[in-house]
């Protein structure tokens, strides 16, 4: 958020709401806000928003790997047992047990999609100087939704459950779960890379 | 005067003490019940954490111990603090520090629910290995669920709100 009082430049410290004055950095600065403490500018670098752009198209498509192929296979005396990330969410529901199925549906599946893809389409408009409608709605979902992206916590989650069920019969990794981890790690380095301040200030230049 | 950030704080405070009672249900229920050939066993949340720990694999059953038994209790008397000191200039800064990390840690408490779903979905194998969610995950759920959104509502803002001596 930023606006013009007089003739310098103000931003609005995105935790305490004070304002602090604008000022051009070097590449190793970052303002923080006087009152506060929380950085509220960093070094404006044009190449992290590509950055940010790759990485959320390549989480969309871990995202899809992921949760097409079986992260694992276990075996007990001859019975297998395949494991998607989905399979959790409907043996939970049919144990009745639909608030918990949701809340895991959400944040292990639709909230890291939403997440990614309105990151992905606010990035692509930025990347390619591309009006698109509704950005600035996208924005503030990605900006919601951060929080509620949980693969890095669902990815430590698996490798517990493996050592768990490893007392009790074999666990065969599958290549889900390689995908789970990059997409854990898109996922993470995504909300590292993705400036918002940055964005909000090239969606300001493409509006007329 | 009720305004709106009288309201905030109360739906806050109403998430934190409904918290603090969820709390209790949600440690001492089992969350799942295991049955491993024949035998079962039902666990709570630490008891999962004693198993891991028998097991000579300690990190992982601090790493679990911390996500899904200090975590929601630090975050719970984190909050009591920040709604008690509402209002007053004392410790702003750090006040506002400390929102920002129970706002971080916060999601990683999801371990153990997430943790309750591969298992369930692992274990249907009938008789040989079979994983069944009990009640406890459902108080786990709710106290997860009130911490944050009680430190949602309660906006970092509102820590550097202040007063209206006119309204005194």
């Amino acid at each position: 958020m930023r606006h013009i009082r007089g003739k310098k430049e103000w931003i609005t410290c995105p935790e305490c709401r004070s304002t602090c004055r604008d000022r051009p950095l070097s590449p190793d600065q970052e303002l923080r806000c006087g009152r506060c403490g929380v950085s509220v500018k960093r070094y404006p670098d044009p190449r992290s928003l590509q950055r940010a752009w790759a990485l959320s198209v390549a989480g969309l498509i871990l995202l899809v790997l992921a949760n097409v192929q079986p992260v694992l296979i276990f075996d007990v005396s001859g019975n297998t047992q395949a494991n998607f990330v989905v399979s959790g969410v409907f043996n939970l529901f049919s144990q009745g047990y639909t608030v918990v199925a949701l809340l895991v549906f959400f944040c292990a599946i639709a909230a890291p999609a939403i997440h990614l893809a309105a990151a992905c389409y606010v990035l692509s408009a930025c990347c390619l100087g591309q009006r698109l409608p509704y950005l600035t709605k996208a924005l503030r979902i990605v900006e919601r939704l951060e929080q509620w992206n949980l693969v890095p916590v669902y990815a430590v989650a698996t490798l517990v459950a493996v050592v768990k069920l490893d007392m009790l019969g074999k666990v065969e990794w599958q290549l889900g779960a390689i995908w789970l981890v990059a997409l854990a790690l898109c996922s993470f380095l995504t909300t590292r890379a993705l400036d918002v301040q940055l964005v909000e200030d090239r969606l300001e230049r493409l509006s007329p | 005067m009720t305004n709106f950030r009288d309201l905030r704080w109360q739906t806050s405070a109403a998430l934190v003490v409904a918290g603090l009672i969820l709390y209790v249900p949600a440690n001492i229920l089992p969350v799942m019940t295991m049955t491993v050939t024949g035998d079962v066993e039902p666990l709570t949340i630490l008891g999962g954490v004693q198993e891991l720990y028998d097991s000579g694999l300690w990190p992982i059953a601090g790493v679990v111990f911390i996500a899904s038994i200090v975590v929601p209790f630090f975050k719970l008397a984190c909050l009591s603090w920040l709604l008690l000191m509402h209002g007053s200039p004392a410790l702003r800064r750090e006040r506002t520090v400390m929102r920002r990390i129970v706002h971080t840690i916060g999601s990683w408490s999801m371990i153990d629910v997430f943790l309750l779903a591969i298992l369930t979905a692992v274990g249907q194998l009938g008789i040989l290995a079979s994983v069944r969610a009990e009640a406890g995950g459902l108080f786990f759920v709710a106290v997860l669920l009130c911490t944050l959104f009680a430190s949602e509502v309660y906006e970092s803002r509102m820590i550097w709100h202040e007063q209206d001596p006119s309204a005194a």
